[in-house]
């Protein structure tokens, strides 16, 4: 039921281009577009979701009732913060470097948007289906470090810098245990194809086999995004909004909202390496697969919001030390277990 | 065991998730005021005899009394209070004799104009002779008149003249 809905459109599209006597080349490279299109939307609209769902949830943990106000429950309170910011000005500051200033926020939103382009939304849905997806999405992930780097350097402020400062010492302290922990799964299944491990969890999920993998990737991956309780890169209340301070106006939106975006990948990550992707669980595929898929995300990406709202932001010592001497050893660890077990399971032949 | 206490954290905040939430939606829903809640003053002009120990009373000099003899009496012209002074003390409402001085629940005072914070509670002319001494002269008497004695009913319901309660 639904199942075909999204990739019989593509179908279509193909079938109708074909009809009006396009060359193949050509209607490959529309259909390409449109997926991609489709997928930049479906993002974006997300993103303007989740801004809502995190207000949601911290009013609901916090005994409120959160934003609504503005459209039928508050759900259009995104939309008009959107509008709001879209409005206002973007200030320069004197002295800033103008061009890296301003690039940084335009660029801010690729690396997640690169990174979803080989995302498989369902059962064949992926809008290209890289043999190299998971090595693609972890080298375009970690590009998001340089953008904010960039953002902080050239505001020209302290606590930008310092901000930029802690992004870096940040991110690659945790890249390492993230690509690591990926390691076990990928050792399981031989592939770097993220269609192919998805397949490879009809059995089990790698929640199950890899659990240790799981919460490293997790832990690492809030840690990528920035959130709490790892959020030192903004840390409202030590440095005003780490590489964000100067800017305003939809400058400031899009880094607030690439965050968003952020998140989504590592959820999406999550979904594809631990929770088996878009495979219906207990053979239940009463929903389509692209549902089940969703479903995991929202998942993930509930936990990330309600971790956010629990936990208190660590300090830079322990986040490091943390990084360093617990995670990267014990996702090599994790590693070297799988590799001995794999051997052995080899050796007796199960 | 180690990891414990994170788990007690989240556990605890899942928990908030489902509980009441405490927000009152101020225009739509109101909490009950209580019954001695300091709201708006509204004064009973029929019982003020205009004594003035409201205003001695008051600590910010918020209330202005002008009154008039009249007869053997004194009559109670105009009674302002500058509220924008005003810290709702009571001091006024507990020394009145009378019960004449109250507080409503009135709680939005709000002025767009600085001028039309000071709240008016009775602004009337001296009239020749007070009522109570020639009520034969009072039952006949002019259309004008009874409008003034309207004017006079809203004020005393704590409703000062042209304003939005």
């Amino acid at each position: 039921m639904g199942e075909n809905i999204f990739t019989g459109i593509a179908e279509s599209l193909r079938a109708f281009l074909y009809g009006a006597g396009v060359p193949p080349l050509a209607s490959e490279l529309i259909v390409l577009i449109v997926k991609l299109l489709a997928v930049i939307i479906f993002v974006s609209l997300n993103v303007v979701w989740l801004v809502y769902m995190e207000r949601k949830i911290a009013a609901y943990i916090q005994c409120r009732i959160g934003p609504n106000r503005v459209g039928p429950k508050g759900l259009l309170q995104t939309v008009a913060d959107v509008v709001k910011l879209l409005a206002k000005e973007i200030i320069i500051p004197r002295r800033v470097d103008k061009v890296v200033y301003l690039a940084a926020p335009i660029l801010v939103f690729v690396p997640p948007m690169l990174a979803f382009a080989v995302i498989p939304w369902g059962d064949g849905m992926a809008p290209i289906d890289l043999n190299i997806g998971v090595f693609y999405i972890l080298a375009v992930g970690s590009l998001s470090t340089i953008i904010f780097w960039m953002g902080g350097w050239s505001s020209n402020n302290k606590y930008s810098l310092v901000g930029g400062m802690r992004v870096v010492a940040q991110m690659v302290s945790y890249e390492l245990p993230l690509v690591l922990s990926l390691l076990g799964v990928i050792m399981l299944t031989g592939t770097l194809s993220i269609t192919e491990i998805v397949n490879a969890q009809r059995g089990t999920w790698f929640i199950f086999a890899q659990p240790l993998a799981f919460l490293i990737y997790f832990i690492a991956g809030v840690s990528e995004v920035n959130r709490v309780p790892f959020d030192l890169v903004e840390g409202e209340s030590e440095i005003i909004a780490g590489p964000y301070t100067e800017y305003s106006g939809m400058a400031y939106a899009m880094y607030m909202l690439a965050e968003y975006g952020n998140m989504m990948v590592i959820s999406c990550m999550c979904t594809i390496m631990f929770l088996g992707g878009w495979l219906a669980p207990f053979g239940w595929t009463f929903l389509p697969s692209w549902f089940w898929f969703f479903i995991k995300v929202y998942l993930m990406i509930f936990i990330f919001m309600w971790i956010r709202w629990t936990y208190p932001r660590i300090r830079v010592d322990q986040l490091l030390g943390f990084g360093w001497k617990v995670l990267v050893p014990l996702s090599l660890a994790n590693i070297f277990v799988t590799g001995v077990g794999m051997y052995i399971y080899r050796a007796i032949g199960w | 065991m180690f990891g414990q206490g994170l788990l007690k954290g989240l556990a605890i905040t899942w928990k908030e998730l489902f509980t009441r939430k405490v927000t009152v939606q101020y225009p739509e829903e109101k909490i009950p005021l209580p019954e001695r809640y300091h709201g708006r003053f509204e004064l009973d002009v029929d019982k003020c005899i205009a004594c003035g120990l409201c205003a001695n009373a008051c600590p910010n000099k918020v209330i202005q009394i002008t009154r008039e003899k009249v007869g053997k009496k004194q009559y109670l012209t105009r009674y302002v209070m500058r509220i924008e002074y005003c810290m709702f003390c009571g001091f006024c409402v507990e020394s009145c004799n009378k019960g004449a001085l109250r507080f409503s629940h009135v709680i939005n005072m709000n002025q767009y104009f600085r001028d039309k914070v000071r709240l008016v509670l009775v602004d009337r002319p001296v009239p020749e002779v007070l009522p109570e001494e020639e009520p034969a002269k009072a039952a006949d008497g002019s259309p004008a008149e009874t409008r003034g004695k309207t004017a006079r009913a809203e004020v005393a319901a704590g409703k000062a003249p042209g304003k939005e309660g």
